[in-house]
C-alpha cells in the first residue's frame, strides 16, 4: 500500500521519534510511505488564531502537492494537528466560493478526491487486525496504557467524520492487540493546552499535571500519545510540573507507533525511544523490553 | 451577567462581521451553558463561552474583544463538537481574535498576537517553522530569553532540535501570502 507521507515540522523536531516510529511500523506492515515533495507547514494553530485564508490555503497547497509530488489520493499525517488542519480545510473547501478563492491564492487546482487518515486511522481502518498480530514477536504483557487521544483526533466530528468523539476507542483496541492492558480513564479526550506550550505554559502545566493524575489515578503504567504536541507537554514538562505542584510524577509517555515497534521487537533506538525527556530506560528494563 | 454598571458600548454590527468572516450566526445560540460546562480552561476566563456568545448577541463589543476569554481559549472544540445549536464556538472565537489583530485592538492577548507574528513571519519565509528561532525569538521579544533553557540543552542532547532550519519553497510561499492578503480585500 503506497500512501503520501505529509510528516509535518514538528516531527522533525521536537517529535522526531513520531517519525522514526512510524516509518518503522508502517514498514513492518508494508505500507509506503512517500513522503509529499517539499512540503509546507499546515499552518497550526497561529494560521487559524490569525489568518482564515492562509489557515485553509495552507493545507490545501499541501493537499495538491501530495497529488503532485506522489500520485497517490490517499494522504496520511500523524500530527493531530497537522490532520485536523487538513480535515478543516477540505471541509471549508466543500463550499465552491471558499474552493475558488482557495485555489487562487495556491494558484493551483486542489483535487477533491483525497482521503487524509491520521497515523492511527490509517493503521486501525486499512490494516487487517490479523497481520499486526502476525508482527508481534513480544507482547506488551501486564503493561497497562492510559490511551491520549486529547483533541484533534476526534473533534470536531463534522470535519474528522469520528461520531465516537466523545470516547474513542481504536486506540485502546490495538494496544489490546499488541498485547497490553488499555485502561479506563476519563481525560482520554481532554485538552492538554498544545497551542499554549510556549505562549501561557502555566496553562499547560494545570492541564498536563490533571492529565496526568487522572492517568494514575486510573492505575495505568505509561500514556500512549498519537500527536507529537500531546507528546511534548506530557513528556517534557513533568518536572516543572513536580516542581510546581509539589507532585511526583514519572511517567513514560510512549507514541502508539513506539509501543507498536517495541511489540514488533524493533530495536529501540530505531525507535528513538532514547530521545524522550522522561526517562523510560527503566520501566523498559524493569518489563524486559531493552 | 452582570452588566448595569459597566460601560457598554452597543455595537449590532457586531454579530454580523463574524456572520460575514465565518459564516457563523450567534443568534442560534439559546444560552444552554454546555460549551460553558465543558471547557477545560473556563476558570482561567473572565467570561465563559456561553457569556461571550451572549455579549457577541447583545452587541457588547469591546467586552468580547477585551475579556481574556478569546485569549485563553485552547482550539480544543469540545464547545464545537458538543453545542446543540450546531454552532462552531471555537470558529467563532477565532474570527473575534482576528478581528482584534486585524484592527489593531488594545488587549491583553497574553502574547498571543505576537506568537502569531513570529509564527506566520517565519512561514512566510521559511515555508516550514524552525523551533528554535521561534522559541529563541519569542522569549527574546517577552524579555524572558532563558524560558525553558533547561529542556532546551535536553532536547538538543538529545537530538530533538536541528541545528539549521529547512527552507521550503520560499517564493511560492511569498506570493501564496500577497495572494491571500489580496482577498481579503
Ligand atoms: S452550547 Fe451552543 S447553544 Fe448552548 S450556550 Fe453554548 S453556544 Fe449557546
Ligand atoms: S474551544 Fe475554547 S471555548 Fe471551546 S471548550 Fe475549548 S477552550 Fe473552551
Amino acid at each position: 500500500m503506497k500512501i503520501a507521507y505529509y510528516p509535518g515540522c514538528s516531527l522533525h523536531s521536537t517529535g522526531i521519534e513520531y517519525d522514526m516510529s512510524t516509518r518503522q511500523v508502517c514498514s513492518a506492515l508494508g505500507i509506503e510511505l512517500a513522503e509529499i515533495k517539499d512540503w509546507l507547514c499546515c499552518g497550526s494553530s497561529p494560521a487559524h488564531q490569525c489568518d482564515e485564508v492562509m489557515s485553509v490555503a495552507l493545507p490545501a497547497k499541501n493537499l495538491a502537492l501530495a497529488k503532485q509530488t506522489t500520485d497517490s489520493n490517499e494522504v496520511c499525517a500523524p500530527c493531530a494537528s497537522c490532520y485536523s488542519r487538513l480535515k478543516i480545510a477540505q471541509q471549508k473547501m466543500q463550499d465552491p466560493k471558499t474552493k475558488k478563492d482557495i485555489e487562487q491564492v495556491i494558484d493551483t487546482t486542489c483535487p477533491d478526491d483525497i482521503k487524509v487518515f491520521h497515523m492511527l486511522d490509517l493503521i486501525t481502518e486499512k490494516v487487517d487486525d490479523n497481520l499486526i498480530r502476525q508482527k508481534v514477536s513480544k507482547p506488551l504483557k501486564d503493561i497497562k496504557v492510559a490511551c491520549y487521544y486529547g483533541c484533534l483526533m476526534t473533534r470536531p466530528p463534522k470535519a474528522t467524520g469520528k461520531d465516537n468523539f466523545e470516547n474513542p476507542s481504536d486506540m485502546d483496541r490495538l494496544i489490546e492487540i499488541i498485547g497490553a492492558e488499555p485502561v479506563d480513564w476519563n481525560l482520554k479526550t481532554f485538552c492538554c493546552g498544545a497551542a499554549f506550550a510556549l505562549t501561557q505554559t502555566d496553562v499547560v502545566l494545570d492541564l498536563t499535571r490533571q492529565i496526568l493524575q487522572d492517568a494514575l489515578a486510573s492505575d495505568a503504567d505509561v500514556i500512549s500519545v498519537g500527536c507529537p504536541l500531546c507528546h511534548a507537554n506530557l513528556d517534557m514538562r513533568q518536572q516543572q510540573i513536580n516542581k510546581k505542584f509539589n507532585t511526583d510524577f514519572n511517567i513514560p509517555i510512549f507514541y502508539f507507533t513506539e509501543l507498536m515497534g517495541l511489540s514488533f521487537g524493533v530495536d529501540p533506538k530505531l525507535l528513538g525511544i532514547n530521545k524522550h525527556i522522561t526517562n523510560v530506560n527503566d520501566f523498559l528494563e524493569e518489563r524486559a523490553l531493552l | 451577567m452582570k452588566v448595569e454598571s459597566k460601560n457598554i458600548i452597543i455595537d449590532p454590527g457586531l454579530a454580523e462581521e463574524i456572520k460575514k468572516r465565518s459564516g457563523e450566526n450567534v443568534f442560534l445560540c439559546y444560552q444552554c451553558k454546555k460549551c460553558a460546562a465543558g471547557c477545560p480552561n473556563r476558570k482561567f476566563m473572565d467570561a465563559s463561552p456561553t457569556e461571550l456568545m451572549r455579549k457577541v448577541q447583545l452587541g457588547m463589543t469591546d467586552d468580547a474583544m477585551k475579556d481574556n476569554t478569546i485569549w485563553y481559549c485552547l482550539s480544543c472544540q469540545t464547545c464545537t463538537a458538543r453545542c446543540p445549536q450546531d454552532i462552531d464556538i471555537a470558529h467563532v472565537v477565532d474570527t473575534l481574535r482576528i478581528i482584534v489583530q486585524e484592527k489593531g485592538v488594545k488587549a491583553d492577548t497574553k502574547n498571543s498576537r505576537l506568537f502569531n507574528m513570529i509564527w506566520m513571519k517565519m512561514l512566510r519565509f521559511t515555508g516550514r517553522i524552525y523551533e528554535v528561532a521561534l522559541t529563541g525569538m519569542l522569549n527574546t521579544f517577552t524579555g524572558k530569553p532563558f524560558k525553558d533553557m533547561d529542556l532546551g540543552i535536553k532536547m538538543i542532547k538529545s537530538g530533538k532540535l536541528k541545528l539549521f532550519p529547512s527552507i521550503k519553497r520560499t517564493s511560492e510561499m511569498m506570493k501564496m501570502f500577497k495572494r491571500a492578503k489580496k482577498l481579503k480585500k
